[in-house]
């Protein structure tokens, strides 16, 4: 059993309510930072724990807090992304749900580190019972005396504000939805300039995922240099997988980013194996927008090493033969996954979530939604396959957000990898509708190349 | 005002001074030519725009003197600030040209490419696009998204399927009027120009979402269908206005007044006034004098960069164009025996009467008068 920080205690009966929590040692990570620590202090130590953030990208945390404009008179804000909507990512909702005290805590110490007053929390509108939970919590944290004016005794004031969406993937990209919190639509911004400089009513704003702001509880109860132990290299801490498909156990599980991707999915602990003794087909293993692997290219690195479960080891190889970490939606599909439906499947996503402010975006995604439906319905053409590689490269890099290159990566790690079923689907029309493309040689040994 | 430092920056091999806060658009404005990468969404006098289309798109080879790492990807020349130093590559980077061309397919796709019914055609920017940086075919074989039909109103026609979602007339509709009454809808490929309930558009200003609009997208009802562009005469004129500044393009066939425009500079935009404020029209002046008598007319309009009206291409700002050839090259060094030049005999066409400082049209006493 490896190391659990956050949900250690999601189980225990009644969590959910201030005296649980309280009890089970809770808000002793608000108290020690507020009454022992300064601003400067929890900076650092977030900084020294190496805590990347959990939203996708990996970008360290500690390094976005300290890139905070600090102009004279001026608010600063807090703002906490739960607009969870990648397909196959499911944590945030599942530590929301479990054991809000531990987010609410979390966002008091880093709105205190921050100074922030007016912190929010923007969460997708279709999470509609989580937002009665958050408020719960948030009100049982005030009539403690954890939020409003001069929080214990410190002088310092910190309201926390659930805003909802109104359910569009794009919001969860930071500049869109600090424009949706401002009440417009949510058309991502042109950076620069960064939040950091202008976000929130063109104030100084730092927007984090929901496990990263949770993380921070245990790195300030336990200390930044005990936290960065844990795990491996730049992949400090522990991680929550929402782990889905062809699996016998899908849920949302915490590791301590040590174990391989075979122990997980294979492992009793977590995924418990492939549903129904099938064979594992392929992966896509941080949400929809990250590269699929074949089952060969997952369990093993293109250099033949073991790949584990964490951020370096995942991306081992670039886009070429790796993938990448990014919001932990762990996607499993077994030997009766047709890949070409599935890319079309995401891209059909992409298309309807385009915000349309781009060109290449707007156009380029539709676009590929209608080759890939023509291929998956057998009517397709060999020369669609390179025109979609086409498509998605001038797609990618040419946005002003990453929802461009989230929409292009699926398609273009399918045809990288699964290009032969791409294929099959234009030389066999018919068989192609009746049957699916199979396991073919995607779990076969690669060959390594002796150095 | 304290002065501004200036910030040297070299686009395509030619260095330029421009003070700092410029963007690379307009730095390579400044320079002209080919070097100015094109805009389809940026308007220089409407805070905000730019940054959608893709299509200014350059490579920034050298971010400045203190820190002259390369830019990892393309960026949008009408939003990034020009550095000390910055070296950027539009038309000498083939990565430059070759997403240009596939942002021009991607803008054609759902392009109905109407143009033979179009009214915009012939001053359309995006026919301008696509002939100077598009391919010369589609790779897409799919049907064409169209939309419901729209009313805006007794003056402004509508076509939704030919919009490019550039937003310039979102942010005209903010900027110049008191209320805005229409904005974007939906998103993705379906998002549209609306304005939710259908509703006209009813203010001063609104009609300049017209000449912002890039394409034909947004149109003048009371020209529609009435002549082609490229038919009619561009004339100068103005007039006392008391909403706006009067002064207009009119656009005429004979004595009639087919439509009235703002005035536009090189880059498709309305022309700044001496005060440095846009040129921008009221509705009055733009949709209901028709009548010659109406207006004052200046002079002939001289229209550059649009293909189909002006007749020579410009190749750089206005005014500053030289013919590629002159007189003693087009003779190839020969000395003709024989040169008339059939103003310098004429003795009607006297060259010490300045006809263009006539107030009336000249009369025959106006030459008898020099002589006499």
């Amino acid at each position: 059993m490896g190391v659990k920080l956050l949900l250690e205690k999601a189980h225990v009966q009644g969590i959910r309510s201030y005296e649980v929590y309280r009890r089970e040692g809770g808000y002793r990570g608000a108290e020690k930072a507020i009454k022992t620590m300064s601003t400067d202090d929890i900076v650092e130590e977030v900084k020294k724990s190496g805590l990347r953030g959990r939203g996708g990208a990996g970008f360290p945390a500690g390094m976005k807090w300290s890139f905070v404009a600090k102009p004279e008179g001026v608010p600063r804000h807090l703002v906490c992304n739960a607009d969870e909507s990648e397909p196959g990512t499911f944590k945030d909702r599942y530590l929301m749900e479990n054991i809000p005290h531990l987010l609410i805590e979390g966002l008091i110490i880093s709105s205190f580190a921050l100074g922030s007053n007016a912190t929010y929390i923007y969460i997708r509108g279709e999470y509609a019972w989580i937002v009665d939970i958050l408020e719960q919590a948030i009100g049982e944290a005030r009539a403690n005396g954890f939020l409003g004016k001069n929080i214990l005794g410190s002088g310092f004031d910190c309201e926390i504000y659930v805003q909802r969406g109104a359910g569009a993937y794009i919001c969860g990209e930071e500049t869109a939805l600090i424009e949706s919190l401002e009440g417009k639509r949510g058309n991502p911004r042109i950076k620069p300039p960064f939040p950091a400089i202008q976000g929130v009513w063109m104030r100084p704003t730092v927007v984090n995922n929901v496990e990263t702001l949770a993380s921070v509880v245990p790195i300030i109860n336990m200390g930044g240099d005990e936290y960065a132990k844990i795990g491996v290299g730049k992949s400090t801490g522990t991680k929550l997988i929402s782990a889905c498909g062809n699996i016998s156990k899908p849920g949302v599980y915490e590791i301590d980013m040590t174990i391989s991707v075979e122990e997980f999915i294979y492992s009793d602990e977590y995924c418990g194996g492939i549903a129904n003794g099938k064979r594992l087909k392929a992966c896509i293993p941080g949400g929809s927008s990250v590269p699929v692997l074949p089952a060969n290219l997952l369990l093993k690195t293109a250099k033949g090493e073991t790949r584990y479960m964490n951020y370096e080891s995942l991306s081992d190889g670039g886009f070429v033969t790796g993938t990448m970490m990014g919001s932990g939606g762990f996607i499993v599909l077994d030997e009766d996954q047709c890949i070409v439906k599935n890319t079309y499947t995401f891209a059909r996503f992409y298309r309807h979530e385009s915000c349309g402010q781009c060109s290449p975006c707007r156009e380029g995604t539709g676009w590929m939604e209608k080759l890939l439906l023509r291929l998956e319905k057998g009517q397709g053409k060999i020369s669609d396959i390179d025109l979609l590689w086409d498509i998605q490269r001038k797609i990618e890099g040419n946005t002003i957000c990453p929802l461009g290159d989230a929409a292009a990566w699926p398609v273009a790690a399918a045809i990288r990898h699964f290009r032969d079923e791409f294929e099959w689907h234009v030389t066999h029309p018919e068989e192609a509708q009746k049957r699916n493309f199979g396991l073919a040689h995607y779990a076969d040994p690669i060959h390594v190349p002796a150095v | 005002m304290s002065e501004q430092p200036l910030f040297k920056v070299t686009i395509d091999n030619i260095t330029i001074e421009v003070p700092a806060g410029t963007t690379v658009l307009n730095a390579a404005r400044k320079i002209g030519g080919d070097v100015a990468p094109p805009a389809m969404c940026y308007y220089s006098k409407l805070q905000g725009s730019g940054g959608k289309c893709r299509t200014c798109l350059v490579e920034v080879s050298k971010g400045s003197d203190k820190d002259p790492r390369p830019m990892p990807k393309l960026v949008a020349s009408c939003r990034t600030n020009v550095m000390d130093g910055m070296e950027v590559k539009n038309i000498t980077s083939t990565k430059v040209i070759d997403t240009r061309a596939s942002i021009v397919e991607f803008l054609l796709i759902n392009h109905p490419l109407d143009c033979p019914v179009c009214d915009q055609a012939g001053e359309c920017h995006l026919q301008d696009l696509s002939y100077e940086h598009g391919k010369e075919g589609t790779r897409y074989e799919f049907q064409r998204r169209t939309f419901k039909k729209q009313a805006i109103g007794p003056y402004i026609q509508l076509h939704m399927t030919r919009c490019i979602l550039c937003y310039r007339c979102v942010f005209v509709a903010d900027q110049l009027t008191n209320k805005r009454e229409h904005g974007i809808l939906d998103r993705g490929d379906h998002s549209e120009i609306a304005t939710f309930i259908e509703k006209s558009l009813e203010n001063d200003f609104i009609g300049n979402v017209i000449d912002v609009c890039p394409v034909g997208a947004l149109t003048d009802k009371t020209f529609r269908f009435k002549n082609r562009v490229w038919f009619l005469k561009p004339l100068d004129a103005h007039r006392d206005c008391p909403t706006c500044s009067g002064k207009v393009t009119l656009w005429n066939r004979g004595d009639e007044v087919f439509r009235v425009t703002a005035r536009k500079d090189e880059w498709g935009e309305v022309e700044s006034l001496a005060d440095g404020k846009p040129a921008w029209i009221c509705n009055s002046c733009r949709f209901e004098k028709k009548k010659t008598s109406d207006w004052v007319i200046e002079g002939p309009r001289i229209i550059s960069r649009q293909s189909v009206i002006s007749q020579g291409h410009y190749a750089g700002k206005i005014g500053t164009h030289t013919p590629a050839e002159t007189f003693s090259a087009v003779h190839g060094g020969r000395q003709p025996k024989l040169l008339m030049d059939i103003h310098a005999v004429s003795e009607v066409n006297q060259t010490d009467i300045e006809l263009s400082l006539l107030e009336r049209p000249a009369h025959s006493t106006d030459f008898h008068s020099e002589k006499d």
